[in-house]
């Protein structure tokens, strides 16, 4: 690489980090505006935008609510992903392909499409709108990616891993619960939390296959409608640390946890 | 009983194929109880089949196993009382040294004093008590290969497996673990069925070696007996170095059988073979049976030979002595390198004793 061409990459690296986090310093700047108005110049600061939506009940049950969601969901993705990924695992049988694309298909359709198609679904089987309607929706779209994500780590366990249990008086069951399952801990962690960011996160799915009761989203959503104004600026912040943190902690103990195996 | 130890396995006429290719081809065969039992062979020989067979990781497409007076054919690994030491030691990474011995004990429904009796008596037994709480990536390659035999002695099998258990070490380590697997073979009176390419691990440690090629037997027996009294070329080849002498045979005289090689009579052994005259057969020669003189020795079997090539290799030196003109009438011989000084002259003889010519069946 010449000099130039460094000095090029260092620049468009530098312009992309400015574009990924500017707006979000933005963001995080005017939740701390005293006033009712987005926009600089800023006078003076305050904490008050913090304190209001810690008091408001609504956001609050909200939160609780969206939390909900994203935990069953997350639970219910890992147990019928991870079936999937041993079910697809290292056998190779006719229609594996098939079996394979199928489940990894709710991953590639457009969010508005298949929300659209589970509104209807769940009206023609009878499902209120609602939670239970909007976990079913965020699972289907959460199992390719903990199958996808358990099946890579299923490829690196040593066959004799299994053997070795089955030797040790193990059958197929108990094999899998006291060896498979530990070494696929890593993968499970790190789908996990994918899942419950995805489900936290997602808009369009909860709006079409909600009730009344809004997800945190959707009431962010509602609130904007109605005019900016800083509280929403705190909320997402709010939102923002908590992902991170999240986030990072994921990373973390995937690597500890990898790097033990 | 007849006095003679137990049969604890028959292999009773098996044969295993994988689509049209056949791994092991009508294997028959007993091991006895508290044999070191080693199946040596190249890669692809059907030794790795065999011992999956025993472990019931395959299944035999014809004949039986018996274990312990008992058809074991057709029941899973988990239902045998055979226990395995694998290639890569295939310890469970997220258990401790423990756990991982203690693993086979719980699944057996053992009480949890009793798990930890045998436990600790184990981890004492293969000196890792100080590694209990570790776990397996925390320790060497020598110590991963002792929890595995701890952990595959825990449950007390009839028979234990053990699948080129060595291969990952380094070639000084493997010289201190080839003693100690012997002792401890010794000392726990267990039945050890070991499979490895390697001739020198098999002569050192073994009771018994079966040799493999191809899916069949080439030759059982102890470990003297393949070495200097190989029945076929693949064996005296396979293990150790050797001369193989083409030749015709002139006669049979008790139990030596002479041989016309290049024209010159030279008398070898067929170890209960007793080719017939006019027969081309080959024979084998270890290059450390080869005896060099400066003149001609009051022996029967001398001939007169000319130094080709002299290597000083350390503890010996190795000589390429040409006896004839034909392209097999080069002999190898190791000689101790003071001894090799002493050969002054290109024209030397040779000599050797006739039952270390080996004369093979084929």
């Amino acid at each position: 690489m010449t000099r130039n061409t460094r000095i090029l990459m260092s620049v468009i690296y530098w312009a992309f980090i400015v574009y990924l986090f500017v707006p979000l310093a933005l963001m995080v700047t005017m939740g701390f505006k005293d006033s009712k108005f987005i926009g600089f110049p800023i006078r003076s600061w305050t904490l008050d935008w913090y304190a209001t939506v810690i008091q408001d009940t609504e956001v609050l049950s909200v939160f609780g609510y969206s939390m909900t969601i994203a935990i069953a969901t997350t639970i219910l993705s890992l147990i019928i992903g991870t079936w999937v990924a041993v079910f697809l695992g290292p056998n190779q049988f006719r229609g594996k392909a098939i079996i394979f694309a199928l489940a990894c298909l709710p991953a590639v359709i457009p969010g508005i499409i298949s929300a659209i198609a589970l509104r209807i679904f769940a009206r023609l089987i009878d499902i209120e709108p609602g939670m239970f309607a909007i976990i079913l929706g965020h699972t289907v779209h959460n199992v390719p990616f903990v199958a996808l994500v358990v099946m890579a780590r299923l490829s690196t366990q040593p066959k004799s891993h299994i053997e070795a249990a089955r030797d040790l008086g193990a059958d197929s069951i108990v094999a899998f619960f006291r060896v498979t399952l530990p070494y696929l801990k890593p993968a499970l962690i790190g789908a996990g939390i994918f899942c419950m960011l995805l489900s936290f996160d997602d808009f369009v799915r909860a709006f079409f296959l909600g009730g009344y009761q809004p997800t945190l989203p959707v009431l962010i959503f509602a609130k904007l409608r109605s005019g900016m104004s800083p509280e929403i600026n705190a909320i997402s912040t709010i939102v923002l640390i908590m992902t991170a943190i999240l986030g990072l902690w994921a990373e973390r103990s995937m690597r500890r946890l990898n790097k033990g195996s | 009983m007849t006095g003679e130890k137990d049969t604890i396995v028959h292999i009773d006429n098996v044969t295993k194929r994988f689509g049209s290719v056949v791994a092991v081809d009508q294997l028959d065969m007993k091991i006895m109880a508290g044999e070191f039992v080693t199946f040596l062979g190249p890669s692809g020989c059907g030794k790795s089949t065999t011992l999956r067979m025993l472990g019931g990781f395959e299944n035999p497409t014809e004949g039986r196993i018996v274990l312990d007076g008992v058809d074991v054919t057709s029941q899973p690994p988990n239902r045998r009382d055979v226990n395995m030491v694998f290639q890569d030691y295939a310890l469970f990474p997220h258990m401790t040294v423990g756990q991982n011995v203690s693993f086979g004990l719980e699944l057996k429904g053992k009480s949890r004093p009793e798990i930890e009796r045998r436990m600790t008596e184990l981890l004492d037994f293969l000196q890792l008590s100080g590694f209990r709480d570790r776990t397996p990536d925390q320790l060497s390659g020598g110590q991963r290969q002792r929890v595995a035999l701890a952990r595959a002695l825990a449950p007390d099998p009839k028979l234990l497996l053990l699948d080129e258990p060595l291969g990952a070490l380094d070639a000084k380590l493997r010289g201190q673990v080839q003693i100690e697997l012997k002792d401890i073979q010794k000392r726990t009176g267990k039945t050890f069925f070991f499979v490895t390419h390697d001739q020198e691990e098999a002569l050192t440690m073994s009771d018994r070696i079966v040799v493999m090629n191809a899916g069949r037997v080439e030759q059982d027996g102890t470990p003297e007996d393949l070495y200097f009294r190989p029945e076929s070329r693949f064996v005296a080849e396979f293990i150790g170095e050797t001369n193989l002498i083409n030749g015709t045979v002139r006669g049979v005289e008790d139990s030596a059988v002479i041989l016309d090689w290049n024209g010159l009579s030279i008398r070898g052994s067929g170890h209960g073979h007793r080719p017939a005259a006019g027969e081309n057969v080959t024979a084998s020669l270890r290059l450390e049976n080869v005896n060099c003189h400066n003149k001609k020795p009051a022996n029967q079997n001398a001939v007169e030979g000319r130094v080709v090539s002299k290597l000083f290799k350390g503890s010996r030196t190795s000589l390429d002595i040409r006896v004839g003109e034909r392209e097999d009438s080069v002999i190898r011989a190791y000689m101790d390198a003071g001894k090799a000084a002493e050969i002054a002259d290109d024209q030397l003889w040779i000599s050797w004793e006739p039952e270390r010519l080996t004369v093979l069946r084929d």
